[in-house]
């Protein structure tokens, strides 16, 4: 097990394209952290770049005390799972698990324990040797993540390894991952661009943005607190209203309605309401305009519109719904952004109490 | 597989339309393959003017003959050479091509080149480059001290039929390796380069099994080749010489047959070669098919 340290860290292509534009991040030993981002933020080539899959152009890579920017793959003691499992098509799932260690000159028996050992783990011991085309997407999957497993690496790297499973199976396998991280607590690197899945596996979450870390942090300290629009757009599902706004003498204007009072900025904002912390009840005149209600079953979503603007709102059941009605908004479920830049406004509204100390 | 099915109002235009097809089969492959067997059987008089069924008695001379044993000897020796050394040379210029990243389509088109020139052609341009007077290889070898004569010399001579026909082959082997190389994912290299595989025993234990399909596919290909299509090549640069040491089986036909006149013997030879190109297609269609490994 390790810690990884990347400072300054960029990727720039033959051509000069820059994937990644000078990434510092800590990762601690045993740490889960994931990657998220849209797609070529450059999650990938960053995680690449860690596996030694690709060169790192400027900055340094540590993986414990080591500076590995020249060291191959094989030789920075990392497993990676990846998107489409590579498999060796060609070998038994014994012999995919047992070709790293054999590669490693691992004696005979000590490859063997080590198998059944991991097979017992994954349940994978009746399809031991089967091939690859033999199995399920879900039993490849366990594969996949066997092959790293027996490795005992200082660190696991997966890039996206869920993304090819259905729905439900990608649910279940979730929680594998995060079970199998409980017990054998390896540092972790995940890539995904599912924020569901971000939010759920991380203890750490790096938000990427077109090859810049955006923000990082505990997942729910991101969902509470981002810091920036970008963040704050994509954490959440459904994501978070974001409004243009304008503050005028501490009251909150979107159009020429007056949202909220007691705000300490001015000038045009940007103001982010996630949609469960919009409270809205029937009444007729209403700043809302209804437009269609979707029913998620244990709740509802209301879409609508508020001056001209999207908004939309996360309902209980027992809500009354009218085609206009006024919205209720508590001041700590305000977040505003610079339109310039945005960037958080910081104290610009009385805050929740502090949201590290609420995840315990 | 949906496939779209064409109706024909009249009933002769489809019969027209396959025509000219039909008339080339039927004028350049079963008329003279028909003619063949039937001269199989038929033994000619020294002038040609009368022919008497003969039976079987044709083929049971040839594989009596130790002369047609040893033309089979040959090929097979001039086959597995040129498939070895064809594929073995095409398989690396592919892994070469296939690591390069600039100009990788460039290096690709030079190597089909020599795919396009005839095989009379490239049998004269390797005579003259191994001429024991003039040839630039015989020089570079003089200098280096071995004395090549491939009109003296029986193992030069097998040499030179063997390199020039493989020079021709590689283009065609190289195209299947370089798109075999292509279809075996990336991320199964990479997987490898992290599972401490070196770049040889990556080669070897991950790349090559995965090219079997391809390798078999070429295997049975370059041998139909080398049998077959090695004419012009055996006739421009040895003219199966010398002491018959590059008279492989498809020369030998035209050499009884065209040289000797020898017509009812040149044509089982024929038949047999038949023969076997049946069955090659045969265990190419059997086992490529239903693919023999993973």
């Amino acid at each position: 097990m390790a810690q990884i340290t990347l400072s300054g860290v960029k990727k720039i292509y033959p051509g000069g394209v820059e994937a990644v534009k000078g990434v510092d991040l800590e990762i601690a030993e045993g740490e889960f952290v994931v990657f998220v981002g849209p797609s070529g933020c450059g999650k990938s080539t960053l995680l690449r770049m860690i596996a030694g899959l690709e060169t790192v152009s400027q900055g340094e890579i540590r993986i414990g005390d080591r500076v590995v920017n020249n060291v191959e793959p094989a030789d920075r003691d990392i497993a990676m799972v990846f998107q489409n499992y590579a498999l060796y098509p060609h070998m038994s799932v014994r012999q995919n698990l047992s070709y790293g260690l054999k590669n490693r000159k691992m004696p005979k028996e000590e490859i063997t324990r080590r198998i059944d050992d991991t097979a017992r783990i994954l349940q994978i011991t009746d399809y031991l040797d089967r091939k690859p085309r033999a199995l399920s997407g879900g039993q490849r999957q366990r594969v996949a993540m066997g092959r790293a497993i027996v490795r005992d690496p200082a660190a696991f790297l997966f890039d996206e390894p869920l993304s090819n499973l259905d729905a439900k199976l990608r649910l279940h396998m979730r929680g594998e991952i995060k079970h199998l991280h409980r017990r054998l607590a390896t540092t972790s690197v995940y890539v995904t661009h599912d924020q569901l899945e971000a939010m759920t596996l991380a203890d750490k979450l790096v938000v990427l943005n077109g090859g810049r870390i955006e923000q990082v942090g505990k997942p729910l300290d991101l969902y509470r607190r981002p810091a920036s629009v970008f963040v704050a757009g994509f954490l959440g599902a459904p994501a978070m209203n974001l409004l243009d706004a304008h503050v005028d003498g501490g009251a909150l204007h979107v159009g020429d309605v007056q949202i909220l009072q007691g705000v300490a900025a001015q000038g045009p904002v940007i103001a982010g309401l996630r949609p469960e912390d919009v409270h809205a009840r029937v009444q007729p005149g209403g700043a809302f305009r209804l437009e269609f209600v979707e029913e998620l079953g244990g709740m509802r979503l209301l879409h609508g519109s508020v001056e001209g603007q999207r908004l939309i709102i996360q309902s209980p059941l027992q809500a009354e719904v009218g085609p206009e009605m006024a919205l209720q908004i508590a001041p700590e479920a305000l977040h505003l952004f610079n339109v310039a830049d945005g960037m958080r406004i910081t104290n610009a509204v009385r805050q929740a109490p502090e949201a590290a100390d609420a995840t315990g | 597989m949906q496939t779209k099915r064409m109706t024909f109002r009249s009933h002769w235009l489809p019969y027209a339309l396959i025509a000219p097809q039909l008339a080339v089969t039927l004028i350049f492959f079963i008329w003279p393959a028909a003619q063949a067997i039937r001269q199989s059987f038929l033994r000619e008089d020294p002038f040609g003017l009368s022919s008497r069924f003969v039976g079987l008695a044709n083929y049971t001379r040839l594989l009596d003959n130790p002369e047609y044993l040893e033309s089979f000897r040959v090929t097979v020796v001039f086959s597995t050479a040129t498939a070895a050394l064809s594929m073995g040379l095409a398989l690396l210029l592919a892994l070469a091509v296939d690591r390069i990243i600039r100009a990788n389509q460039f290096y690709t088109t030079l190597v089909i080149w020599p795919y396009a020139v005839a095989p009379a052609v490239a049998g004269v341009l390797w005579w003259f480059m191994f001429n024991p007077t003039i040839g630039i290889f015989t020089y570079i070898l003089e200098v280096v001290g071995y004395d090549w004569n491939d009109r003296l010399n029986s193992a030069d001579a097998m040499t030179l039929v063997v390199v020039a026909a493989s020079w021709k082959q590689i283009s065609y082997n190289f195209l299947f390796f370089v798109a075999g190389l292509q279809s075996i994912p990336m991320s199964l290299r990479e997987a490898a380069a992290i599972d401490g595989a070196g770049p040889v025993k990556r080669f070897f234990t991950v790349v090559f099994p995965l090219l079997s399909p391809t390798t078999f596919f070429l295997l049975v290909v370059n041998i139909t080749y080398t049998m077959f299509d090695t004419f012009g090549i055996v006739d421009a640069t040895t003219a199966g010489g010398p002491n018959r040491a590059t008279n492989i089986l498809v020369y030998k036909v035209y050499q009884d047959g065209f040289i000797g006149l020898n017509l009812g013997s040149s044509a089982a030879q024929s038949v047999i070669l038949m023969l076997i190109v049946m069955a090659l297609t045969f265990v190419q269609f059997r086992w490529i098919e239903r693919r023999v490994q993973y």
